[in-house]
């Protein structure tokens, strides 16, 4: 039973930065509609900005987070203006094709300026854990959830106490409608977009302990924050807070009771179940 | 005869009411007009009729068999289609093309729907337009062009959704002309259209729909006349053309 | 173009192609022309749902990997022939099209194109984990190919590239055939309706669920035995190769950056790719640098693009599509196209 419920706290641990992730890319469907595939490619980005802050400023990752969202969420919204702003007319699916291009450009690149050699990232608390009742906690997944926690709870108050989070989110309901309110549409699209890439890259400064840190590792964390986003209802915030931690959970859970071969198997076998019956996700409707 | 057959017709989309208990029939070779105010629940109807949507209740009869929920696809082959009120043209294939995806419905050879299709594209005046991407048609014709397409399947009954909307006098004038050419080939007619000249040159009957519910019935003259049908849509009296 | 002038410089690539292992000896360049090949095949099968029906599938590497294992079991474990075997990967690969499109035809846009990626992935992983059936993520080795005969006299013993130039060649062909017939059919006529508007198309007597099928499955049939011929001409199939999300991702590029939706916009595209990519992957490119002596070997940039260059590939992938996509989203065939109607407005 402990294994059990060990199973269910991790997975609610992780969860948390899958919620980062999710939130992220939620964020930026909503307010775009988007579906950005290089997502998990500037988690990756964060990774290895985190990874190098340690090797060569002796930055703690927790810390490096404060420097890492200024840094990419202009990345982000460097990207939108440069990129993505030019096809907001364009077919959904050659947006989605031209999200790809541009991860695939990221790791890449990555990959010949780092090579594919897996890094590791070892503080002296990674290994770490802490005892609690009989059940064990990984003190990195730990903080990083407490951290996650913080974000999520400032995200929520610039959404609905500031100007622009309203402005924000009125441009996700209507964008049309937002524009003749004055809202500058097109502006709201950079910031969204500036939000997701600084969770992403949170993301992954927060693994980047408990991680391998290489090229390609970003592709698994785009297609879960696709399960995340659609599961939470495309646009949703809280949705995606809900079901990060629902994936983290049967992920987790997965893992342990049938095998850990099978258990990205069960979170797709999930996907499809929402998508084909409540394509609203669990959330119900379209809303931050 | 009636080919169409409304028997207490209703459509709800959760709390709301878009057609409430609308029963009427639609003689074999007639032209029904269909006017009310916007959302009053026309465009709705004719997506019940066609398949689009499921009615919540009552039954829609087409050639005396019960068409309720039946897809959109069969409806066409059963020979019952509809003009869209925001047009839908196939943009990236040519008007002729656009013409064949309608003769498709009822053969398989390319060739035959070719010819068929060119016959179609003469009858609205638009042979010389064959190759031109759909995309590139003002509106005007691209109306023309759906209705050329519609005729390609080769109905018995006819939905035209406001197809006189956005038009200019001539364009709408070239549209009656229509109207009343598939007249004459013995095909049935109901129009949704804000054009009052047009339905009092056109209908031999006319059903008024109003917040979802049948206002009145009658022939043109009936119905314009209706003091109901005035309060609630036509604002004021119209008598002898002069509108 | 003039009809008759595509169709002589089409006759005259075919023949320049059918000659072509009689001038040429090295066994690379017959790997680069078969990769192409088969580039071409995957690349004009996805069209059909792709490009021609609307449905950008980002999951065909689950009808290509089938092909491929499927193949390859039958011949290792039953003996039985790939030019037998392959057929049962087609069987299997209809059957998993059709559940396939059961599941994802009734999303729409990318709700569909998500969901194909989903499938995809669990076949991927089921593969994986399947050991017994797939050998898991060790992959199947293949032995030796069983001569082909035909009433007792051996026609090939698969020694050399040639008869998988030739077989390749053959495959290409059929398809991009297919494709034209198709695209010119009834079949190819409500294809397009779907694509350009599925609700117009199905009140005007499509059935948008019969045709997606048929437009997934004949794409899938193609694409499933070029996976069966890649297993027995690379002799080797494990997950990672066969079935990764990688593969799925490269068969829409290379139709992006052709021309989607065109005939011959999948074999330009290729063109375009395959030759590039061989040439880094094998550092012809990286030899051809240090030999014009602009860089030197020796040096710090020379030996990183020795290092590196091999791997560029992906990046280059990447750099087109983004450059396709923002200014030729019609791809390299329908940009020649509109350059070529605009020349023609001019001049007429």
């Amino acid at each position: 039973m402990t294994v059990f419920f060990q199973a269910v706290l991790s997975g609610v641990l992780i969860g948390g930065i899958y919620a980062l992730i999710g939130i992220g890319m939620s964020i930026i469907f909503g307010v775009m509609r988007i579906i950005n595939f290089a997502h998990g490619d500037i988690l990756m980005l964060g990774m290895y900005l985190s990874y190098y802050l340690f090797a060569l400023a002796g930055i703690d990752p927790f810390v490096s987070v404060l420097i890492i969202i200024p840094i990419m969420f202009a990345f982000g919204a460097l990207l939108q203006k440069v990129f993505i702003n030019r096809m907001l007319d364009a077919l959904p699916q050659n947006q989605l094709l031209l999200t790809i291009g541009l991860g695939l450009i990221m790791s890449n690149a990555m990959m010949l300026a780092f090579t594919s050699d897996y890094k590791i990232l070892t503080t002296s608390y990674s290994s770490a854990s802490v005892t609690l009742a009989g059940i064990s906690i990984s003190e990195p997944l730990a903080i990083s959830f407490l951290i996650t926690a913080g974000i999520t709870a400032l995200l929520y108050w610039f959404l609905t106490r500031t100007d622009t989070g309203q402005a924000i989110r009125a441009t996700a309901q209507d964008a049309q409608a937002a524009q003749l309110m004055g809202i500058n549409v097109k502006r709201m699209g950079m910031i969204a977009f500036g939000i997701g890439g600084a969770l992403a890259a949170t993301a992954g400064a927060l693994i980047s302990p408990t991680y391998y840190i290489y090229p390609q590792v970003g592709s698994a964390f785009t297609l879960k924050a696709f399960v995340i986003t659609v599961m939470g209802g495309m646009g949703s915030v809280v949705g995606a807070t809900i079901g990060g931690i629902i994936i983290g959970v049967t992920e987790s859970v997965s893992s342990v009771c049938i095998s850990s071969g099978w258990k990205d198997v069960v979170v797709f076998a999930v996907f499809l179940l929402v998508l084909l019956f409540k394509p609203a996700g669990l959330m119900g409707k379209s809303r931050m | 005869m009636a080919i169409l057959e409304l028997n207490h017709v209703s459509k709800s989309f959760g709390g709301l009411a878009a057609n409430s208990d609308v029963s009427f029939r639609v003689e074999e070779g007639a032209i029904m007009g269909l006017i009310g105010p916007n959302g009053a629940g026309k465009t709705t109807l004719f997506n019940c009729i066609t398949g689009y949507y499921s009615p919540t209740r009552g039954e829609i009869v087409f050639r005396g068999h019960r068409i309720n929920g039946l897809q959109p696809d069969k409806v066409c082959k059963l020979g019952m289609v509809r003009t869209w009120q925001k047009v839908r043209p196939l943009t990236k294939l040519s008007v002729l093309e656009n013409v064949m995806i309608g003769a498709l419905c009822r053969t398989n050879s390319v060739k035959a729907a070719r010819e068929l299709a060119a016959r179609q594209l003469e009858l609205v005046k638009m042979e010389n337009r064959a190759d031109f991407l759909a995309g590139g048609l003002p509106i005007g014709e691209r109306k023309k062009l759906e209705m050329a397409r519609v005729l390609a399947t080769d109905p018995q009954l006819l939905l035209l959704d406001e197809v006189m909307g956005g038009l200019n006098p001539t364009e709408s004038d070239d549209i009656i002309q229509l109207i009343l050419a598939i007249k004459e080939r013995g095909i049935t007619q109901v129009v949704i259209e804000h054009d009052m000249k047009a339905i009092m040159r056109v209908s031999d009957r006319v059903v008024v729909l109003n917040s979802g519910e049948k206002l009145a019935e009658g022939t043109p003259v009936d119905v314009v006349n209706n003091q109901l049908v005035i309060d609630a849509y036509l604002g004021k009296a119209i008598s002898d053309g002069t509108v | 173009m003039g009809s008759r002038l595509s169709n002589i410089i089409l006759l005259l690539t075919l023949a320049a192609l059918f000659f072509f292992p009689r001038f040429v000896e090295s066994p690379y360049a017959f790997h680069i022309m078969i990769l192409l090949f088969l580039s071409t095949i995957v690349g004009t099968s996805w069209n059909i749902i792709g490009g021609y029906t609307g449905q950008y599938s980002i999951g065909h590497a689950a009808y290509f990997g089938t092909g491929a294992y499927v193949t390859m079991v039958l011949m290792k474990d039953k003996q039985i022939p790939p030019w037998l075997g392959v057929w049962a990967g087609v069987a299997l690969v209809i059957i998993i099209a059709l559940v396939i499109g059961s599941i994802c035809f009734r999303l729409r846009g990318p709700y569909f194109v998500l969901a194909s990626i989903a499938v995809a992935e669990i076949m991927r992983l089921s593969a994986m984990n399947l050991k017994e059936l797939t050998n898991g993520a060790e992959g199947i080795l293949a032995t030796e190919l069983p001569a082909f005969r035909i009433g007792g006299r051996v026609l090939t013993d698969f020694v050399s590239k040639t008869p998988f130039y030739y077989i390749s060649l053959v495959l290409a062909v059929v398809t991009i055939v297919v494709a034209f017939l198709v695209l010119h059919s009834k079949l190819g006529y409500c294809f397009q309706a779907i694509r350009e508007d599925q609700d117009a198309a199905h009140a005007l007597g499509i059935n948008p669920t019969f045709y997606k099928n048929a437009a997934l499955v004949i794409s899938a049939i193609f694409t499933g035995i070029a996976g069966g011929f890649y297993a027995i001409y690379v002799g080797f199939v494990d997950p990672a190769t066969v079935m990764s999300l990688d593969i799925s991702v490269q068969i829409v590029l290379v139709c992006i950056i052709g021309g989607i939706g065109t005939i011959y916009g999948p074999l330009i595209g290729s063109i375009l790719i395959v030759p590039i990519t061989e040439a880094l992957r094998s550092n012809l490119i990286a030899e051809a640098i240090f030999k014009t002596g602009m860089v030197s070997q020796e040096s710090h940039f020379g030996s990183f693009l020795k290092e590196n260059l091999a791997h560029a590939h992906a990046l280059i992938y990447g750099i087109l599509v983004v450059l396709v996509i923002l200014f030729m989203p019609e791809g390299v065939v329908g940009f020649q196209r509109k350059l070529w109607s605009k020349w023609n407005k001019g001049l007429g």
